[in-house]
């Protein structure tokens, strides 16, 4: 269930990046998920706006929903936490490997080279 | 007088845990072979400090019961029970008192504060990777369609490993397998638990060497640890290629930290040429860490 949450939050998000103005009314995102009830679909936008990834206006009588930013910048600032503040950078632990110096970089081939002739 | 006497030993017993002893771990290369033991070393060194603050805090406030320190405290736990715990208190109880009040709320406020903001850091951060990650890699990594070179690990109940599209394209099969494992490595032994007080530590008492050291040093260790990890699981020379293919991908780094760059050379060294365990250093470390956490309790229960 749970499983199936994420992955249609996933639909709905989809839907509204791919957008041409990426401002949508809910039964216009629903008739993009036509297997989907607009209930749902609604329910869907409701907790998305609680986890701010998500916005609404009002036009009128009419809510429309838009992402909270493009798919890119949310992705900008996923690889940014990454090499971001202390805290951040801990949050998501350290990545595999930091970046090397050249000097470093060089010295560290050798030796992996020197490894791989020993071992044939 | 005797319990201020054990109240400047304690203080004093924090100030070499803290100050020297940390220095001489940090600048020591026996970790590299036993680095979860040496995690544990470092965690011990700094309860035993928090133990020894604490319990001098309490030497000083107890003093006027001339009850000895158990007898002491038993009165003090009596005082403020029956609902007049200040009666009676000189500055320097009072003093005493603070300090040892003031350290352990402030640890705890720490620890809570910036734990929280971790937590919804990561409960973000996961969130965006389900919603961005475009597929799921056969390892079992989500991948994110970025150039960039990196791989990493959320914590959480439920972890994600995360690799870039650029990492999938720079390794080959057998090098991602390795690296997918040293991720699943800081899952699966919590290593985000264990950096958490580090973190707080660092933002705060910064002007002490521990604080300074221990953040760095643990947060090294722990990377060992993951690639001892994945050395167990898949081969190891491979985890050694792909090390060096990632640090050496992107840019040089703008502003290099010494110890950063030397840390990705000693774990290629290690992978490449395994250290051998020795059953010594294990046995010395168990003891030391026995040692630190019963020595402040052992002073305090003398007096």
């Amino acid at each position: 269930m749970r499983m199936g949450l994420g992955q249609l939050e996933r639909r709905v998000m989809d839907v509204l990046w791919d957008a041409p103005d990426r401002s949508l009314s809910g039964r216009e995102i629903a008739d993009r998920l036509p297997d989907r009830a607009y209930t749902t679909v609604l329910t869907i936008l409701e907790r998305l706006r609680r986890k701010k990834l998500v916005e609404r206006s009002s036009e009128g009588r009419v809510h429309t929903f838009r992402a909270g930013a493009s798919r890119e910048s949310y992705l900008t600032s996923l690889m940014l936490e990454d090499l971001g503040s202390a805290v951040d950078r801990n949050a998501v632990l350290v990545r595999f490997a930091q970046t090397v110096s050249p000097e470093e970089a060089s010295i560290l081939r050798q030796a992996l080279d020197a490894s791989r002739r020993r071992a044939q | 007088m005797t319990l201020t006497s054990a109240a400047v030993g304690l203080v004093l017993v924090a100030a070499v845990l803290l100050g020297p002893l940390s220095t001489a771990l940090a600048h020591a290369r026996w970790v590299d072979a036993s680095p979860r033991a040496a995690v544990a070393l470092w965690q011990a060194l700094g309860v035993s400090a928090l133990l020894s603050g604490i319990g001098a805090g309490l030497c000083v406030a107890v003093e006027r019961y001339h009850a000895g320190f158990t007898g002491g405290v038993a009165e003090l736990v009596e005082s403020v029970t029956s609902g007049h715990p200040l009666t009676g208190l000189g500055l320097p109880d009072a003093l005493g008192l603070t300090l040892a009040a003031d350290l352990a709320v402030v640890l705890c406020f720490l620890l809570g504060s910036v734990s929280v903001r971790i937590a919804t850091t990561r409960a973000r951060h996961r969130r965006l990777v389900d919603l961005l990650s475009l597929q799921t890699h056969e390892t079992g990594a989500a991948v994110l369609e970025h150039d960039a070179a990196v791989a990493y690990c959320v914590p959480g109940i439920r972890p994600r490993i995360v690799i870039s599209a650029g990492t999938v394209e720079l390794l080959d099969e057998d090098e991602l397998a390795a690296v997918v494992a040293h991720e699943r490595g800081h899952a699966h032994e919590r290593h985000g638990l264990v950096m958490l007080p580090m973190v707080c530590i660092s933002k705060i008492f910064a002007f002490v060497p521990y604080a300074r050291l221990a953040p760095s040093s643990v947060a090294g260790l722990l990377e060992m640890a993951a690639d001892d990890y994945a050395a167990r699981r898949q081969d190891r020379g491979a985890l050694a290629s792909a090390l060096v293919s990632m640090a050496t991908a992107g840019a040089p780094p703008r502003c290099s930290f010494g110890l950063t760059g030397g840390l990705v050379s000693r774990r290629v060294a290690r992978l490449l040429d395994p250290p051998r365990r020795s059953g010594r250093v294990i046995v010395g470390v168990t003891g030391a860490v026995a040692a630190l956490l019963v020595l402040p309790v052992a002073l305090l229960l003398a007096f």
